[in-house]
């Protein structure tokens, strides 16, 4: 099978969108993680709920919101925009920003339930060995939550590159910059006759995912005879 | 055990038989455009009649299809004829009952706060200089009516090879709108009926009708259509609907 | 070395209120469950920070409630072996070893290392992750792992308890060894009378949170108040022996602080020290001096207390410099009408040694 130049296209623009995605929100979801481990606070309950908010929310729902926040007006699009020269709008970027937020909670809550699972004594007997805050959380936290965090990492990626609704609604529809498999797809079952190319493209997608579910299971492999269980 | 099941399908088998033919309730399909319009006219005739419209709006791509497989649309009105077409070339409407009843107008808007002001839209606009390296949002023009249009007038006025690369597809018309209210997009291609309901908008231009071919709604009865749809269809090519589409800026034809 | 604990804090339904001194060497906590013992550890290592409390160890305060002084754990140089080892299972066996070393301020050779390793048997097992190791393998390196983040204190809670019996036998001589050549003071929490008589140079005993009784291991053993203040059914008191000479007849003959003791062939050589203990239920008191009787050790004494309590009496006994404890029914007592102050002989059934120690 072959790939036309636009199949091809989209292809590597539903990769480097998820990719980027799942990369900029990790460091996220491991601080919100860690910082929910330990936090005390009324209200917690609360933020636990707001980090899964985007796996509730209807995806054109998030696009829209992704608009009002980080379109060129937008509070945080404007300030990106004037200290970092972020733009969002009608590009690859927003589709990847709409993928990292929407994905962002089974990256948050697979770090979570990896950390919860932890030994609390282990870090008691780091401590006890001389190592602080930073040092235990770089040489026993980090590792030992490896698992979950590519578990976590593995599952969004696969989300991410299943996005449609936010991204379509966030950052339109335009080839070679925001048009993802899905919405490539989209476009062929839109035309009259392209029910063709949809196949085609479909197929491309379920090869992606055999792909990504194979690699998933030698990295989860790996990880776990890394920490040695 | 099976005495219970035979019963139960049974019992399912007579509710949804009821409900198909429940004669106080009409389906209709409509494009997206016409929301607001449609939305009036639906409440004045449950109001006389007592009867229970229920209207669902879409692109007209995603409607026809959905026709087409069998989605239970007692009224269907397109944005444009290719869908209309469609779906007649499938036998799927009672032809006889097809008609256009309404028309629009294509505009080129901004964001309120442009500084742009009103301008003549023929071969001599310099739409790459008025765009000052933002993109021009319209429905998607692969497939959505309102950008088929657009598409149409702008290779009429030579300006599309220069602007196919500075586009924002959008899914349907009210998601470009969206664009340029929110200043996202400095310059957008929308129906006049949409322009005129977002304070948000102006418009800088129309889009000149003889670069297109005529914006018109082609309105038909789907096949198998309930008599409370073909009742509310009279109503809705009558008199008091056209006065409700005037008001919303849609031209009669 | 020296070290001064003391520590209140109130927690819901039980109250810790202890305070103790240590003076080097291997120091005893001793007591049930539930009397304090791991929260006292947990203080001490910095886990735990009491409501109120003062430790001071050679002069360096490492908690000080008044004065506002609170050294974390992570700078306090106080090593902990936790009961259930806890060893990091993402790292070799060597890289736990190294994770204190590479943290510490002075930090021991390379050769010391070496010789931790040697002296705990672990040589082998360097390059193992944590997962594929015995019961007994973590305990020794928890252990080593501890001694070689070069602490100034050794805290052990009860490094044991999650033992069987035959791996506790296997662990206790290399705790003996590091007794004796690591020369880091040791506090060890334990409620086995076993391994505190084996192990410990003092004891101290801890009740409901509070301490009972504490003193040299020797003294506190057949103190009549320890039996009662420790609540143990079996004890007796514990000596300081050395091997004198090995006989033809396949026993060996240690002397004590209070004479000798004829006692089944020791697997040391003359000059070697051990401890004994004798049961107090294995003592037999009598008036006169028996000649014609099997046991062999015979012990001329004086009697120092009397303690009577339920149908029994605990008789501490004076021999020379040691301290002996014999238990006798009341009936006996009343029979033979003892006294502190009289004169008689001790005579000894069996004299405990250790397993290990003995000949085959």
């Amino acid at each position: 099978m072959m790939l036309t130049p636009a199949e091809l296209e989209a292809l590597l623009l539903s990769l480097r969108v998820s990719v980027v995605a799942i990369a900029c929100a990790l460091p996220f979801a491991l601080a919100a993680a860690v910082w929910l481990s330990h936090a005390r606070f009324p209200g917690k309950t609360l933020v636990e709920g707001a980090f899964t908010l985007p796996l509730v929310l209807p995806p054109v729902v998030m696009g829209y919101l992704l608009l009002l926040a980080f379109g060129t007006r937008g509070p945080l699009g404007a300030w990106l925009l004037a200290h970092l020269g972020l733009r969002f709008a009608f590009d690859w970027k927003g589709a990847a920003l709409a993928s990292a937020i929407i994905t962002f909670p089974f990256q948050f809550r697979a770090i979570r339930l990896a950390l919860e699972a932890m030994d609390s004594g282990l870090a008691e007997a780091a401590e006890t060995l001389g190592a602080r805050a930073l040092d235990r959380f770089a040489n026993l936290t980090l590792p030992l939550a490896l698992p979950g965090i590519v578990a976590g990492a593995i599952t969004a990626f696969a989300a991410s590159l299943g996005e449609f609704g936010a991204i379509i609604t966030f950052v339109s529809n335009i080839p070679g910059e925001t048009r993802t498999l899905p919405l490539a797809i989209f476009n062929a079952l839109q035309t009259p006759g392209g029910n063709v190319e949809a196949a085609r493209l479909s197929a491309l997608s379920i090869i992606l995912a055999l792909i990504g579910v194979a690699l998933a299971a030698i990295a989860q492999r790996r990880v776990t005879r890394l920490i040695g269980r | 055990m099976r005495r219970t099941v035979l019963a139960l399908s049974i019992a399912m088998l007579a509710a949804f038989a009821g409900a198909a033919h429940a004669a106080d309730k009409a389906v209709v399909f409509a494009a997206a455009s016409l929301t607001n319009a449609l939305q009036d006219i639906a409440a004045a005739y449950e109001k006389k009649t007592g009867v229970h419209i229920v209207n669902s709006f879409a692109s007209s791509s995603t409607l026809a299809r959905q026709i087409e497989n069998g989605a239970p649309a007692g009224i269907f009105v397109s944005a444009d004829t290719q869908w209309m077409d469609y779906v007649d070339k499938r036998g799927l409407i009672d032809s006889a009952s097809r008609r256009n009843v309404i028309g629009n107008a294509l505009v080129l808007i901004a964001p309120a706060s442009s500084p742009l002001g009103p301008r003549a839209i023929d071969a001599h606009l310099d739409w790459m200089k008025l765009l000052g390296g933002g993109r021009l949002a319209l429905g998607d023009p692969d497939h959505v009516p309102a950008g088929i249009y657009a598409k149409q007038a702008l290779q009429h006025l030579g300006a599309w090879d220069s602007l196919q690369s500075h586009l924002a597809p959008a899914e349907d018309v009210r998601a470009a709108l969206v664009y340029v209210d929110r200043g996202e997009a400095p310059l957008g291609i929308v129906y006049l009926t949409d322009a005129r309901q977002d304070p948000g908008v102006k418009i800088v231009g129309v889009i000149p009708e003889d670069s297109h071919p005529p914006i018109v709604y082609p309105f038909a009865l789907v096949k198998g259509a309930s008599s409370a749809a073909r009742a509310y269809f009279a109503f809705l090519t009558g008199k008091t609907a056209l006065a409700v589409f005037a008001r919303y800026s849609f031209t009669a034809k | 070395m020296s070290a001064e604990i003391s520590l209140h804090h109130e927690f819901s339904g039980f109250v810790l209120d202890a305070q103790f001194r240590m003076d080097g060497g291997v120091t005893a906590l001793f007591g049930p469950s539930g009397s304090g013992k791991t929260s006292t550890i947990n203080a001490i290592a910095g886990l735990l920070n009491p409501q109120n409390g003062r430790i001071v160890i050679d002069g360096r305060a490492v908690l000080d409630t008044q004065a506002g002084i609170s050294i974390p754990a992570h700078a306090r140089r106080i090593g902990t072996v936790f009961q259930d080892a806890r060893l990091f299972p993402h790292m070799s066996v060597e890289n736990n070893l190294r994770f204190g070393w590479r943290r510490a301020e002075n930090p021991a050779s390379e050769d010391e290392f070496a010789h931790i390793v040697e002296l705990l048997g672990l040589e082998h097992l360097l390059p193992r992750k944590p997962a594929k190791l015995s019961g007994g393998e973590k305990s020794r390196v928890a252990l080593g792992r501890a001694l070689l983040s070069s602490p100034g204190l050794l805290l052990l809670d009860e490094p044991l308890a999650a033992l069987d019996a035959p791996r506790k036998s296997e662990i206790l001589p290399f705790l003996e060894r590091l007794r004796d050549e690591a020369r880091v003071p040791m506090l060890y929490v334990s409620h086995s009378l076993d391994e505190v008589t084996r192990l410990a140079d003092s004891v101290v005993v801890m009740r409901e949170g509070r301490v009972a009784a504490s003193g040299p291991v020797f003294d506190l053993m057949s103190d009549l108040e320890f039996a009662r203040a420790s609540g143990v059914e079996s004890y007796g008191a514990v000596l300081d022996a050395k091997v004198r000479s090995h006989r033809d007849d396949g026993l060996s003959v240690l002397s004590f602080p209070g004479g000798e003791l004829i006692v089944g062939r020791i697997a040391k050589e003359p000059g070697a020290r051990l401890r004994v203990r004798i049961r107090a239920e294995d003592i037999m008191l009598a008036l006169e001096e028996p000649k014609a009787i099997s046991a062999n050790n015979v012990i001329p004494a004086t009697i120092a207390a009397i303690r009577e309590s339920g149908g029994h009496a605990d008789v501490q006994l004076a021999a020379g410099n040691a301290k002996l404890v014999a238990r006798i029914t009341s009936a006996s007592l009343k029979r033979l009408a003892l006294a502190p102050g009289m004169k008689l002989f001790a005579i000894v059934k069996s004299v405990t040694v250790d397993r290990n120690t003995q000949g085959e």
